[in-house]
Order: structure tokens, then C-alpha cells, then sequence
């Protein structure tokens, strides 16, 4: 019995050996693709979510792409015509034309593959706009490409939660004149503006600039302030009937958020769950001494909406800031 | 001759390492009692929001004897949400734990214990405001 078990063992030692590490002759398939999604921060309504598709033959030529979005995008949406390659001299990646007849129609986008006798391989950028009836929904895309020889490729993509966040960018405040900002609106209002447009109950903070404050002319610099405090606004003639809620402001200075910044190298993003989840004990009414890529979470006073608003550049000689917000609706 | 010195020598082996098995004591935090007595404060800061100090710098006096810290905040700062936090001597700890929002319009205490834990000692913080 033992003589058995050991010749089995040894068959089967020899035959694994033999075979165990023969690699299988996989023939590759003549026509593949991939994807690759560009963006890392979340998907907000007036930003872009920016995908590279890969796709390339060995047999015939590539055709035609399409990609097909489970909610329609905005303006925007869709194939670019370029492909994108690094000059090696300068470092700098250069746009060569590999695609036309881009066109978006509803959910399905697609574009043709032009010179294809040389274009064996090539990588097109899809945008996807996130309109506003898919906040706060879950969106995928199928990503195709067809070639000559009449086969098709796929690649269906994760699923990607847009985001319930509002963004405006590059709200320009002036003191003085540009001062009072209204969450609810996603803008900025003059004196004369609140009073004839009766938005004295939708200011949720104002803006000034002053080099110094106080009796022993302490710096203060670029500031928001929310309507209930006397203090550092009892020199502004504030509008006609003017609420005075209590915005609550908490300062920060190491948020730079790129998509409010608006320029690539900064990974950090304000997310949902940022706006969401931030508290607001004790806060203060106001933040002061901005400087560019600083900014501070707010919270208007009833509650309604939580945001972060950015600082994008500040100007003492003009006394103005330019700002960035990102809101969230709470309730 | 040579069996006493082998003896000896495995004695002192023996008591070393009963000795070295011996366990400190820690306490509740995990944190290790230890022999010293010394018991006073070092360094007091306070943070504001952005997590940068509030605090006019050279404004700041711990005053061992008396056991108060004063110190002044600049101008504008929300004395009702800034953060404190301190350095003590080697092994000393302190109660409450500070590094947790905490409101300054009131004087703080905050005792300093040795790291013996036997000696005990509460400072006053006091901050006042630039205005």
C-alpha cells in the first residue's frame, strides 16, 4: 500500500514538474481596448469628469468609438478629436488630430478614427458634463470601438456617484461695492442691488478689506463677515433692512481645493461628505487676514446650506478678492 | 575554585534576568509611571481654526511658582473655539487632555502631574484679547 502511494506521489511529482511551469501560448486578441479615468476629485455639476480610452488593432483598421453614458451629459459632453503625445524635446504634451465627426446625441457620443492607415493605436479623451438632473446620482459608462474587420470592443466602466454639490467659480468681491454674498444664490450683490431687489434676508456675509483694526491698529486685511456682527461692520453702511443672521465662518488655510482653485497639481478636493459632515461649534461670525488659497466653511444661518468658499487672489490696492464657492444644500 | 566562580556567574545572570522581567507600572492612559517627581509646564500655545497659533509671539508667561499661564491672543481671534495645547517636563501628563476645542473667555485649569504621579499641580491659563 505504502509502495503504491509513494509511485503515485512520484508520477504526480513529475508530471507537475514537467508541466507546472510550461506558460500556455496565448495568442493575443488583434483588437483591444482600455480605460482610464483622468479626474480624481468628484464629479461636480460645471466641472467635467475626463476619461481616456484606449483602443488598437493588429488586423484592419479602427472605425468608430462610441461611449454611452447611463444619464445624458450637459454641453460638453463628449469625444475630443485629439490625441495627446510628449514632445520629448520640451517635456510639453502636444495634441495630434486622430478623430472626427465627434458628436454627442442624448446619452451616446461618438467619434471616427481618421488616418487610419497609420493610426493602428490610438487614445481619445471623453468629457462627461454632469448636468444638473443627475446630482446626487450614479452614472457609468459603456465605452466601444468598432474596426474593419467588422469586431467590436467594450469596456464598461465603474459606477461614479455626481456629486449634490453646487460650484461657482471666480466670484469677483470689491469693498464697498461687491460686497454682500448670498449662498442661496451662488453670487454677489452691491448695496443698491440687495435694496431693489429685496434680497436683504439672502445676505449671508459681506465683504471688506481693512490693512488694520482696533485701537492698536492690528493687521486684519481681507475679511467676510456675517450680517450680525456690529463689530467689525460698523463702519459699512449696510442695505435697507439688512437680516442680520449669523453666518457661521471657520476659517481654514491648507484647504486648496483644485477644482475651486482651478488649476491641476492639487490633489484635495471638498467632497459631499466634507460639507456634510463639518461642525460648527462655537464658530465664529466672521474670518479675517485672507490670503490667496485660503478659505473658510460656512454655514448660513438657518441651517440650509453648508459650503466652503475658496480664496482665489486677494488685492490689497483695490481692496478686492476674488472667491470660489462649493455649496451643499442640507436641508 | 573554577565551580564557585561558575556558580557566581550564573547567580548574577539569574538576578539580572529577574530583574529585567520586572514589569513598570503604567497607568490608566497606557502611559508608563516612572520616578520622576518633577512637575511643572514648559510651553503653552493655542491654535485657532486653521490650526495655526493665535497666540502675540514673546506675549507668553508661565509662571511656575504661581501656577498661571498668561498669554494674549491677536486681534479678531474667536476666543471661544481655539485649541490648546503644552509641553511639560519628561514623564509629567495633564489633565483634562488638552488639544480639543475649548472655550477662553473664562480662565483655564489644567493640573500638571508628575510622572511619578504623586505631585499634582494646576495652572490657571488666562488669555486676553488684542483690541
Amino acid at each position: 500500500m505504502k509502495n503504491i502511494t509513494y509511485s503515485v506521489l512520484a508520477v504526480l511529482g513529475i508530471w507537475i514538474s514537467t508541466t507546472g511551469c510550461q506558460t500556455k501560448d496565448v495568442t493575443p486578441d488583434s483588437f483591444r481596448n482600455d480605460l482610464l479615468k483622468k479626474t480624481t476629485g468628484p464629479a461636480v455639476v460645471g466641472d467635467r469628469i475626463e476619461f481616456a480610452y484606449a483602443l488598437g488593432t493588429t488586423e484592419g483598421d479602427l472605425q468608430n468609438v462610441k461611449a454611452e453614458a447611463t444619464i445624458a451629459g450637459a454641453k460638453g459632453t463628449g469625444f475630443s478629436g485629439y490625441s495627446w503625445y510628449t514632445n520629448r524635446n520640451t517635456g510639453v504634451d502636444q495634441p495630434v488630430q486622430t478623430a472626427t465627426d465627434t458628436v454627442t446625441n442624448g446619452t451616446v457620443s461618438s467619434a471616427k478614427i481618421i488616418d487610419v492607415a497609420t493610426n493602428k493605436a490610438v487614445t481619445l479623451r471623453y468629457y462627461y458634463y454632469p448636468g444638473e438632473d443627475a446630482k446626487g446620482k450614479d452614472v457609468s459608462f459603456r465605452f466601444s470601438g468598432t474596426s474593419s474587420t467588422g469586431k467590436e470592443v467594450s469596456y464598461q466602466s465603474p459606477t461614479y456617484r455626481i456629486s449634490r454639490m453646487d460650484m461657482k467659480r471666480s466670484l469677483a468681491l470689491v469693498d464697498g461695492a461687491k460686497a454682500y454674498v448670498s449662498i442661496a444664490d451662488m453670487a454677489v450683490y452691491t448695496k443698491a442691488e440687495v435694496e431693489q431687489n429685496n434680497l436683504a434676508n439672502k445676505i449671508d456675509f459681506v465683504y471688506i478689506y481693512r490693512a488694520t483694526l482696533g485701537t492698536g491698529n492690528y493687521a486684519f486685511g481681507h475679511a467676510i463677515v456675517a450680517p450680525s456682527n456690529a463689530d467689525y461692520l460698523k463702519d459699512v453702511t449696510l442695505p435697507t433692512g439688512l437680516t442680520k443672521s449669523r453666518t457661521a465662518i471657520d476659517k481654514r488655510v491648507d484647504v486648496k481645493d483644485a477644482q475651486l482653485r482651478g488649476t491641476t497639481g492639487f490633489d484635495v478636493y471638498i467632497d459631499d461628505l466634507d460639507l456634510q459632515q463639518t461642525t460648527f461649534p462655537n464658530a465664529a461670525d466672521y474670518a479675517y487676514g485672507f490670503a490667496a488659497d485660503q478659505g473658510a466653511f460656512v454655514k448660513t444661518a438657518d441651517g440650509a446650506y453648508a459650503a466652503y468658499v475658496y480664496v482665489n487672489s486677494v488685492n490689497n490696492g483695490s481692496k478686492s478678492m476674488t472667491i470660489s464657492i462649493k455649496r451643499l444644500k442640507l436641508n | 575554585m573554577k565551580s564557585i566562580a561558575v556558580y557566581k556567574f550564573f547567580g548574577i545572570l539569574a538576578l539580572i534576568g529577574l530583574l529585567s522581567c520586572g514589569k513598570e507600572p503604567i497607568d490608566e492612559s497606557g502611559l508608563l509611571i516612572t520616578g520622576r517627581n518633577q512637575c511643572f509646564m514648559t510651553f503653552f500655545d493655542l491654535l485657532g481654526s486653521d490650526h495655526r497659533t493665535v497666540l502675540v509671539s514673546g506675549q507668553t508667561v508661565i509662571d511656575t511658582t504661581a501656577l498661571t499661564v498668561t498669554a494674549v491672543a491677536r486681534f479678531g481671534t474667536n476666543i471661544q473655539r481655539v485649541k490648546p495645547y503644552c509641553s511639560v517636563v519628561t514623564d509629567a501628563i495633564v489633565e483634562p487632555t488638552m488639544g480639543i476645542w475649548t472655550d477662553y473667555t473664562q480662565p483655564q485649569k489644567y493640573t500638571v502631574v508628575s510622572g511619578n504621579r504623586q505631585v499634582r499641580k494646576t495652572y490657571t491659563v488666562t488669555v486676553t484679547l488684542q483690541k
